[in-house]
């Protein structure tokens, strides 16, 4: 039984085990920090789709009564913009940009007060939301028995100041 | 042979040790370019698209994000818009990886967004 406490090669041993340890942990950086990206674009991307479509007020109305008031595309707006921002990131989402965003909740609220059904909030000034899930691509998950795609939730208010 | 165990041990671990520092850092360097570049989307829209403020706050922003503006390349397109007209701003740099005993490179970082003119001129 000498071999027990013969600690020779275990130098070796202990590396051979920790190196796919680490392997996998650093392919589990590079997938959430890819992730992360994605969900801050997709973030991103909802945000500015809802901030221009509240940024284009209806200037007639707003000359005769003062009172900030959509127009009337402005849902229409918000979804193209959704759009053309997600297609930007393409390679990182598993639908098309077109696809996701004809299926997102945009909901437009041209006059305040008004109320959410969606969410039971309560808008004071005219308002533009965005409710969608969008599939991202997630391969190193896939690899290591996770979900290759995950769905992002993401919800955008914007109302003009 | 403990000192080819070390030798083996240290040329296995520490490029693994390394690339999980570098990538990772590069992917928060990425983030920050994109915050950067949707910020600058949104004053392009408000400036009616290319113009000097929207240059030097760009580079504030870079730089507040630890990212040398220098090393930046900057692509706004079309430069003058119209109202309601859609502006891309485009940001793109280089990140250098070097990860000990195996590579050096550099690592494409682009971001993009787009915005829509608000000045009705």
């Amino acid at each position: 039984m000498s071999w027990i406490h013969d600690d020779r090669g275990s130098a070796l041993v202990l590396t051979l085990v920790i190196a796919p340890l680490l392997l996998v942990a650093l392919a589990g950086v590079l997938q959430l920090g890819a992730l992360r990206v994605a969900s801050a674009r997709v973030r991103a991307a909802a945000d500015l789709a809802t901030l221009v479509a509240v940024n284009d007020q209806d200037d007639a109305e707003l000359a005769r009564s003062g009172t900030l008031r959509l127009a009337a595309d402005a849902a229409d707006v918000a979804r193209e913009f959704f759009a053309r921002e997600l297609a930007l990131s393409a390679p990182l989402l598993d639908r098309a940009a077109d696809d996701i965003a004809a299926g997102a909740d945009v909901v437009a609220y041209p006059s305040a007060p008004a109320y959410d059904a969606r969410t039971g909030a309560r808008y004071d000034r005219p308002t533009v939301r965005i409710a969608a899930d969008v599939p991202v691509r997630t391969p190193i998950f896939g690899a290591l028995v996770l979900r290759p795609v995950t769905i992002l939730h993401v919800l955008a208010v914007s109302s003009p100041r | 042979m403990a000192t080819l165990e070390t030798t083996f041990a240290i040329t296995m671990l520490v490029p693994l040790l390394f690339s999980i520092l570098e990538f990772g850092s590069a992917l928060e360097r990425w983030l920050a370019q994109d915050a950067a570049t949707v910020q600058a989307a949104r004053y392009a829209g408000e400036l009616g698209g290319d113009a000097p403020e929207l240059r030097v706050f760009l580079a504030e922003q870079l730089r507040v994000a630890g990212i040398d503006p220098e090393r930046v390349s900057v692509d706004i397109v079309p430069s003058r818009v119209g109202w309601r007209e859609p502006v891309r701003v485009s940001l793109s740099s280089a990140y250098p990886v070097t990860i000990p005993f195996l590579f050096s490179t550099t690592v494409p970082l682009r971001s993009s967004a787009i915005s829509r003119g608000e000045v009705n001129r």
